[in-house]
């Protein structure tokens, strides 16, 4: 046993890995391109942004709401989830001058934004997935009112439970 | 021989034309320009306008310089945008042509080059024939009525020699793969040796060209050599096919294969590959096997066959052994099934652990890629600082309360690499682990079920008529007889076999031999005395140029790649690049003489080389003007061949003076700016 008795012992922190998800640039480029492909006068509520940031973090839940989509919204479809990472993101972009808020409510793509988008859109093999399923979604499919009529069937359903 | 006779610049702006023209003569051509007059503009048009901008690193319009393509500057400060630009490119070899190529243009793509049969810029006529052509695209350069390089190549009489690419497909040499050897462009150009030359996935690119510009034999032994290494993988496949058969019949017999080499090797010893086959718990060779069964056969059948009754007590004894053995086994293979449910539950975690992996690695190789694209925008985020109070912000989306630092995008890649070769591992073994239980598995299975029957036709047999003779004797016989049938086919088949790997052994030395005959020495007197000569010239025009980092009988040109070697000490036997031991300025005065080296070779041998030799900025890293001058007096002596050199000479009159009085030359002088306003 003596000679394990330790006479010092030293932590190094060390970096740690993190998801893509985390990063802001990665984050905003999602943003812009979600503002892009799939909302009218490139401009969005905070909810629907949550929504297809939620869709795109795996493929399970692009497949879901591909599938609402397809069944012309009469398939189930959950709740989505939504992440403070994303406000984090949309302060930056806001801050950045990729997109700005106006009405006090709703995202909007600036000059800039279109630039960046541009410039992730000549790149073919870049997001391939992810512009694949937001040019599937188009701008016409999730409105509004359509995550307006989704939310309220949520408080109905939590209400019943 | 290819001779630059002229070239013209045609800008048209929204203020009106620019541009510019002159002519070059055969010999030295010295053009001199101060820093920013557009001295490398004119150069990069004459590559430009013969289809080598691939030297400048890149392809079409977006190599050339702004004042070509975007906005002329005249004079200094008001800016002209261009609407549209044309290179000309008059040049000569026993005809005159003229190349028309747009750098910017609407009407036309930059891979379209028009060329006029004649002397569009020198000569009184202006109205010529011309045929469109095209430069880079997709069978520009093989289709013949229309791809530009083939035209020049047989412009040139170049019959572009043909080389294997590492895919192993055959491919012809590329202009701009020769161009590095007669042209050196000021920003790469004078790193190394033929350090512009564009990779086209085709090895030793730089020895082929040597070899083409003096016209070397060895080229058809390096062919050969090639072929024969392609013999050789062809062998590769056979082998591995053959491989798979050794594998498969022994299988087939429930042996184990031995003996035999994954890759082809020379077999001296046949006898040493054989199936092994397990014989009361001990591996003897399938023939041995077959000869054991034979002889169990030949001892059953000059018995008499026993009745049930004088068998009994062995029957009952040999029931009794079996019942035991069928336990023993159903307990190995009751424990190995779960066990083999346990693996392969444990595999398609890892499948699914590597598949969120390698999602994991996309997205954060996007994220990399638009981190980048951000800071081209540029996006304060994408430098990691807050874009409202321009703290450090870690690349993280976490909330800042959390004290933890995470990884750098490209250490988070390397991370996940690892893991992702670390799974890939896992799964390997574990796939492994699987087969093999399954072979396991299966061959319980098989002995339960042999045991099971061996089980019931003992019983059967014990219920018999005593005085009836022992079907389970007869029936072992005729099972046994089978059993040497079969393993009869298998050794035949084993032995054909071992014939067609004997045959593939006796090719295989073959073509190990033929390599080794292949002459080390590939070269041919011929090639010898090129070679020596290229050295001698190579070392003289040192001696010329003041080299002074290696003395001169350290230095020699390596048979092996042509280029310039020294050693490290006299005597030794190891030889190195020059570039590691030369002075930066002596590793230009060693690009000096090699270029020159080369062209001087070719003059006395009448080879392949353009008879042209085009230098921008030559004088590097401080040269003393003396060197230089030395250098430009050596390319003087050149009356009948062509020499262009681009050079500054330190904006000064007097560096001008020092470095070129007395010597025969043409003097180009671009005043003020390249590109002016056309009258």
């Amino acid at each position: 046993m003596e000679d394990l008795l330790i006479k010092r012992l030293s932590f190094v922190k060390r970096p740690i890995p993190i998801p893509a998800e985390y990063r802001p640039m990665y984050k905003i480029a999602l943003i812009v391109m979600i503002l892009k492909y799939c909302c009218r006068g490139e401009s969005s509520s905070l909810l629907k942004l949550h929504l297809f940031s939620w869709a795109l973090a795996s493929e399970k839940n692009m497949e879901a709401l591909r599938n609402y989509v397809i069944s012309d919204f009469k398939s189930e479809f959950s709740v989505w989830g939504v992440e403070p990472a994303l406000n984090r993101a949309l302060q930056f972009s806001v801050a950045d001058n990729v997109c700005d808020i106006v009405g006090g409510k709703k995202y909007k793509l600036t000059e800039k934004g279109s630039r960046f988008f541009e410039l992730i859109r000549a790149d073919t093999e870049l997001f391939e997935a992810e512009k694949a399923f937001l040019l599937f979604i188009g701008k016409s499919h999730i409105t509004d009112s359509r995550i307006t009529a989704i939310t309220q069937k949520w408080k109905l359903f939590y209400v019943k439970n | 021989m290819l001779k630059i006779r002229a070239i013209k610049l045609e800008i048209n702006t929204i203020d009106g034309l620019y541009g510019a023209e002159f002519s070059f003569t055969a010999g030295l051509n010295i053009i001199r320009g101060d820093n920013s007059t557009g001295k490398s503009s004119l150069f990069q048009s004459i590559l430009y306008g013969l289809g080598f901008e691939e030297l400048l690193g890149g392809k079409n319009e977006k190599t050339m310089q702004s004042v070509l393509k975007d906005q002329v500057e005249y004079p200094d400060g008001k800016l002209h945008p261009v609407n549209q630009s044309f290179v000309y490119l008059e040049i000569e070899n026993k005809e005159v042509i003229t190349i028309k190529r747009g750098i910017t243009s609407d009407s036309r793509k930059a891979q379209l080059v028009d060329v006029y049969s004649g002397a569009l810029l020198t000569g009184d006529k202006k109205e010529l024939p011309s045929r469109p052509m095209y430069i880079h695209d997709k069978g520009g350069a093989s289709d013949d009525t229309y791809g530009f390089h083939l035209f020049l190549a047989e412009f040139l009489n170049w019959d572009l020699p043909e080389l294997i690419t590492t895919k192993g497909d055959i491919s012809h040499l590329y202009l701009q793969q020769i161009a590095p050897a007669f042209i050196v462009e000021q920003k790469s150009g004078w790193s190394d040796f033929f350090s512009t030359l564009p990779y086209f996935g085709m090895r030793n690119t730089e020895s082929r060209v040597v070899e083409f510009l003096l016209n070397m034999d060895v080229f058809e032994n390096e062919k050969r050599k090639q072929v024969l290494s392609s013999h050789k993988q062809r062998l590769l496949d056979r082998w591995n096919s053959l491989f798979i058969s050794f594998h498969k019949l022994a299988e087939k017999s429930g042996g184990t294969l031995r003996g035999l080499d994954e890759h082809p090797v020379i077999i001296n010893s046949f006898d040493s590959i054989y199936i092994g086959m397990l014989k009361d718990g001990k591996e003897i060779t399938i023939g041995e096997f077959n000869e054991r069964q034979k002889a169990d056969l030949a001892l059953l059948e000059r018995q008499q066959t026993a009745t049930v009754g004088e068998n009994l007590k062995e029957s009952e004894e040999t029931l009794r052994k079996l019942t035991e053995q069928l336990n023993m086994w159903s307990l190995n293979y009751e424990m190995l099934s779960p066990e083999l449910n346990y693996d392969n539950e444990k595999l398609k975690q890892y499948r699914k652990q590597l598949e969120d992996v390698r999602e994991d690695l996309r997205k954060n190789k996007g994220a990399l890629k638009i981190k980048s694209l951000g800071s081209e925008l540029p996006a304060r985020t994408a430098f990691d600082t807050c874009p409202t109070c321009h703290q450090s912000i870690k690349d993280s989306l976490l909330p800042s309360d959390i004290k933890q630092t995470p990884m750098r995008i490209e250490d988070n890649i390397l991370f996940l690499e690892a893991q992702q070769k670390m799974i890939e591992v896992y799964i390997e073994g574990q796939v492994k682990l699987i087969e093999d239980k399954d072979i396991k598995l299966v061959a319980y299975q098989k002995q339960l079920s042999e045991i099971r029957k061996a089980i019931r036709d003992t019983k059967k047999e014990l219920i018999q008529d005593e005085r009836l003779p022992s079907v389970l004797e007869i029936e072992n016989r005729l099972n046994l007889r089978k059993k040497v049938e079969f393993y009869g086919t298998v050794i035949v088949d084993f032995s054909q076999l071992i014939e067609e790997l004997k045959a593939l052994s006796d090719e295989l030395s073959q073509i190990l031999s033929r390599q080794k005959d292949l002459p080390k020495d590939f070269f041919s007197a011929e090639d010898r005395k090129k070679i020596a000569l290229l050295q001698e010239n190579f070392i003289a025009l040192l001696r010329k140029f003041n080299y002074q980092s290696k003395p001169f009988e350290a230095v020699k040109i390596s048979y092996d790649n042509y280029l310039p070697v020294a050693q490290k000490m006299l005597g030794e036997q190891l030889f190195y690049n020059i570039k590691f031991d030369s002075s930066a300025s002596d590793f230009i005065r060693c690009l000096w003489a090699y270029y020159t080296a080369i062209f001087k070779t070719s003059i006395v041998f009448k080879s392949n080389h353009p008879m042209l030799l085009i230098f921008d900025e030559p004088k590097q890293q401080d040269m003393a003007i003396g060197n230089f001058k030395s250098f430009l007096l050596e390319l003087s002596q050149f009356k009948q061949q062509q020499i262009l050199v681009f050079a500054s000479f330190e904006n000064s009159d007097d560096s001008f003076e020092e470095a070129t009085s007395g010597l025969q030359f043409s003097l180009t002088r671009i005043e003020e700016k390249l590109i002016k306003p056309v009258a």
